[in-house]
């Protein structure tokens, strides 16, 4: 079934996935809200949500119905579709980004063989760089047009210690792709679920530790969380925000939280291999093989979610200066040293 | 030395790039500015050194650069200028350079990295040579421009000259695209097979070649893209105005002819009525601006536009005569600039007014300062005569037709004498007191050795192309 | 009409439009908003023409590196209001009619080469976008311009230190 040469049975299923990945992303950010709150009780010895439901466990259904009956107030001054335009960028480039992440190996399903992955594009962590790259936007375009002298402060500084970070980040991960040979996030998997390869955090220890503090900062977590210190800032870029829009740039950092992790996940940490486990000779397994594949990845998730929080009730947050001076002195330097090492290793190792 | 596309002139180019590293990293360890300038005079003879190795075949690096970059003769004798021309604006001021403000050594750097851009713009075969060529030359004279932190002006004319010449490189890519698009190419020498496979496209070339035409003007400051150089080239410190009026220009204006030798044919006959039309608004704006100037600094730069006028005219005949034409100029006009430069960096005050009476208190600073203001204006017996005169000959031997342009030129050269001649009145005719920072000996000898190079030059200018042919 | 080609009319009917509203809009701050609309419009006809590569590396790039510090310096100095002075009319018109005539000269070009006409631009296919064959181009070919860049850098950050450092 062919019309304007598009092969229709391939759009509907992609369709699907997109929205099956979309909801998964939003449920399991829904969640992280949930998850973020316990933790943080159970760090600082206090029981935490524990009323709606068991355990509390209907808590970020509560918090979101909140979120969307609240009144939605626009400041007078502001510009109006630039206002509503930064939340909607913020979601819209955090959830771009699962495009290109493998969820799981091929299923078959009604004699299709699909690949749980939306779209293994030559360039793969490219494009999450691209997309990364636009979420400065919603910040920036966010705490512009609300008009509001903390929130512009709050945007400018999102946006310099994201550029600032994503040099490094980009540099330490030429190191990884030295070492792949390969963009494509799908060839980077099925490298290390080959027999007898480690994982990539094996080969690119100090790598991925860079890769971690700046998806830190990217994600603005704490201690890279500036755009929003409540004692400076008031409240950061989304100060004038209420309701959903507010809703949507808090929503957008969990989803980034996640993401990342999945990313980290996919690079270093084997993506959805099974540890200790060669999948290779259980290829008979067949559906259930590849659904063990992406609960593997999702407990990898799970805990990189769980570091995260970790990381943000223990560890205060940076001053801008000592921020800027870790980003640029720090993290470039080592990014630079590691991707040198590794360059001359692998000359080395060719010869 | 045949012309060889594959190999090019490596070693100019690696050395003052490496140079410019050394040099920036012996900032760090070198903290006196005159051992700074040193270093530099050390450097630059090593550059030379180097250079001459190859020019002789004595040594140079062979690298495949896949033509992009071809070795001519031509190219290899601008190079020998060039690096000799600036050692000798070092020589003379050194001084001045690391005064500037307090990066001497970063200065220096800037400068070799202006002059591997200059080296790669007489040796390119590519456009995208000619691309980076262009923006390593001029991208260290935004900075240059602009080092005098503390002055306004200078800060004014670094942000002018950044924002003129962004434009004008776009504007350069913008040809350079359509360029591409009209012939399927990079390389300025097509081979047929491709041209005959872009037949279809190749309406775009000359459209194309008019885009990098009018950018490279820009670049050698010819009317009407002129309008930049005045401010920027006043409001620079004076040393790095001298800088950019010789080597930095005359670059420029072999990466032109080194186009044109090859491509005005695509240009069709639109060619013909353009250059007159650009040579004769160049002419005008340069020298009946300059006839109202009050100070002797800007004068010189509306008189450099009046010589990229003259040096335009080699565009007319780029084989022969107009080669050996630009090389004349080239040594002429950079001895005389860098010369009333030197001069008008020890003046306290930059207006005419400033030089009354220095034939009194310095003479020889006045005397060397006649020889080169003679040189500029084009009077027999110093080397600008014959520069000048090459230059129009080249136009006439195109075609007797271009006799008119020749004429036009000619009397533009006399006005120019009414505005380099108010600067000797003042000097010798005027009562003053002229006063100038502390004059060197070495700074008066080397003084000296310019104004008799330009003079020997003036009268025997075979000593020179008969360097270029042996 | 095929998908890609009613996807390459809609991106340079966006690219055309963006760019015009990048020159008309009043507020800097939208120019800049609109001139990344631009670029998302030319990276869509990179991926039509399977140049993924060059692609992404003028998102990540252009969009979101360059126009970041732009709105950063533009939000900076507030620069909302229409600070910018009225210019004369002679220098509108004057833009105007030299602006004008290179669009002829332009039109009547494309419009003389007649094999041109009725030829749609190849999409998808052709290889030379990709990273693999780009990186090979690039240091084989390319390699003395690719390494000679690295000069114009080099003093562009001398430059900038020069210029941003306090004395």
């Amino acid at each position: 079934m062919t019309l304007l040469s598009i092969d229709w049975f391939l759009f509907f299923e992609k369709l699907i996935l997109i929205a099956v990945i979309i909801f998964a992303s939003l449920g399991i950010a829904l969640y992280t809200t949930f998850a973020e709150r316990k933790v943080a009780a159970i760090l600082q010895d206090r029981p935490g949500p524990n009323r709606a439901g068991p355990f509390g466990l209907f808590q970020p259904f509560a918090d979101g119905l909140k979120l969307i009956m609240k009144e939605e107030i626009i400041p007078n001054n502001s510009n109006k579709f630039l206002f509503v335009l930064g939340p909607a960028l913020a979601m819209v480039a955090a959830l771009m980004t699962c495009a290109v992440i493998p969820w799981g190996d091929k299923i078959v399903a009604f004699g299709r063989t699909v690949a749980l992955q939306i779209a293994d594009i030559n360039i793969g962590i490219l494009y999450v760089f691209g997309v990364v790259s636009l979420g400065v936007y919603g910040i920036m375009i966010g705490g512009w047009a609300s008009n509001n002298k903390f929130s512009l402060l709050a945007a400018l500084r999102g946006a310099s210690q994201a550029i600032s970070y994503e040099l490094a980040m980009g540099i330490s991960l030429i190191a990884l792709l030295m070492i792949t040979g390969t963009l494509q996030l799908g060839e980077i998997v099925k490298q290390q679920m080959q027999p007898g390869h480690f994982w990539n955090v094996v080969y690119q220890p100090l790598g991925f530790l860079l890769f971690l503090v700046c998806a830190f900062a990217e994600c603005n977590r704490t201690p890279f969380d500036l755009p929003e210190a409540e004692n400076e800032l008031n409240f950061g870029y989304h100060q004038e925000y209420s309701s959903m829009k507010l809703g949507f740039y808090l929503f957008a950092e969990y989803i980034n939280m996640f993401i990342s992790s999945v990313i980290m996940a996919t690079l270093f940490f084997g993506g959805y291999d099974i540890p200790f486990f060669d999948e290779t000779k259980h290829a008979d397994w067949g559906n259930w093989l590849a659904l063990a594949g992406v609960v593997c990845l999702m407990i990898k998730v799970v805990i990189f979610i769980f570091f995260f929080m970790w990381v943000r009730w223990t560890i205060p947050r940076f001053r801008y200066d000592q921020l800027m001076k870790l980003g640029w002195k720090t993290m470039l330097p080592l990014a630079l040293l590691n991707m040198l090492i590794t360059g001359a290793v692998i000359l080395w190792l060719k010869k | 030395m045949p012309e060889r596309a594959e190999l090019g002139v490596m070693n100019a180019i690696i050395f003052s790039a490496l140079i410019g590293v050394v040099m920036m990293l012996g900032g760090i360890v070198i903290k006196s500015n005159a051992g700074i300038k040193l270093l530099a005079i050390i450097l630059l003879f090593i550059l030379l050194g180097s250079h001459l190795a190859e020019y002789y075949d004595l040594f140079n690096i062979h690298i495949q650069t896949h033509g992009m970059l071809a070795k001519s003769r031509f190219g290899m004798f601008f190079n020998t200028i060039i690096i000799s021309l600036t050692l000798l604006y070092v020589l003379l001021s050194g001084d001045e350079i690391v005064k500037v403000g307090t990066y001497g050594a970063e200065y220096f750097a800037l400068i070799f990295f202006s002059l591997c851009g200059a080296t790669i713009l007489s040796s390119y075969n590519n456009l995208l040579m000619l691309f980076l060529g262009v923006e390593i030359m001029t991208i260290p004279l935004f900075v240059l421009t602009s080092s005098e932190k503390k002055n306004l002006k200078s800060n004014e004319a670094g942000l002018k000259y950044f924002l003129m010449g962004s434009f004008s490189t776009g504007i350069l890519l913008m040809g350079i695209a359509l360029y591409y698009g009209g012939t399927g190419l990079f390389a300025i020498e097509a081979s047929k097979a491709a041209n005959e496979a872009q037949q279809a496209f190749r309406i775009l070339l000359p459209l194309g070649l008019l885009f990098i035409f009018i950018s490279l003007s820009f670049k050698v400051s010819a009317a009407p893209f002129h309008f930049w150089t005045p401010d920027v080239y006043d409001g620079a410190p004076s040393v790095f105005t001298s800088f950019m009026a010789t080597i930095v220009k005359t670059a420029g204006f072999i990466a032109f002819i080194k186009l044109f030798e090859l491509r005005s044919v695509d240009m069709g006959y639109s060619w013909k009525i353009l250059l007159p039309l650009i040579i004769i608004l160049t002419l005008l704006a340069g020298n009946i601006t300059a006839v109202f100037q009050q100070s002797v600094k800007r004068m010189l730069a509306y008189s450099s536009i009046a010589h990229a006028g003259f040096m335009l005219f080699a565009l007319y005949n780029p084989n022969d005569f107009g080669k050996q034409g630009i090389m004349l100029y080239t040594v002429a006009y950079s001895l005389a600039t860098i010369g009333t430069f030197a001069v008008l960096t020890k003046m306290k005050d930059y207006t005419y007014e400033g030089y009354n009476g220095l034939a009194k208190t310095k003479p020889v600073l006045a005397a060397t300062n006649t020889i080169f203001i003679l040189s500029l204006a084009g009077i027999p017996l110093t080397a600008g005569f014959f520069a000048k005169y090459y230059m129009l000959a080249s136009a006439l031997k195109e075609s007797t037709s271009n006799l008119w342009l020749v004429i036009v030129a000619v009397l533009f050269a006399a006005v120019s004498v009414y505005y380099y001649f108010r600067v000797i009145q003042a000097m010798y005719f005027k009562d003053g007191n002229a006063e100038t920072t502390e004059i060197k000996p070495f700074f008066k000898t080397l003084l000296i050795i310019i104004a008799a190079l330009i003079i020997v030059i003036g009268l025997m200018p075979s000593l020179l192309l008969d360097l270029f042919y042996a | 009409m095929a998908i890609t080609e009613i996807i390459f009319w809609f991106l340079s009917a966006l690219a055309v439009i963006s760019a015009i509203m990048v020159v008309l809009s009043k507020s800097p701050v939208h120019s800049v908003l609109w001139l990344i609309a631009v670029f998302f419009a030319i990276s869509g006809h990179y991926v039509l023409l399977n140049a993924q590569f060059i692609a992404i590396v003028n998102i990540i790039v252009y969009a979101g590196a360059i126009m970041v510090l732009f709105l950063f310096v533009l939000m900076l100095m507030n620069l909302n209001k229409e600070t910018e002075p009225q210019k004369n009319l002679w220098m509108k018109l004057t833009g105007v009619v030299s602006g004008g005539c290179l669009l002829i000269i332009l039109i009547s070009l494309v419009r003389q080469a007649t094999e041109i006409k009725g030829k749609i631009a190849v999409t998808k296919t052709g290889d030379i976008g990709l990273i693999k064959v780009l990186g090979k181009e690039l240091f084989s070919s390319y390699v003395v311009p690719f390494e000679i860049s690295s000069v114009l850098f080099l003093s562009a950050m001398i430059g900038a230190v020069v210029i941003g450092k306090k004395d």
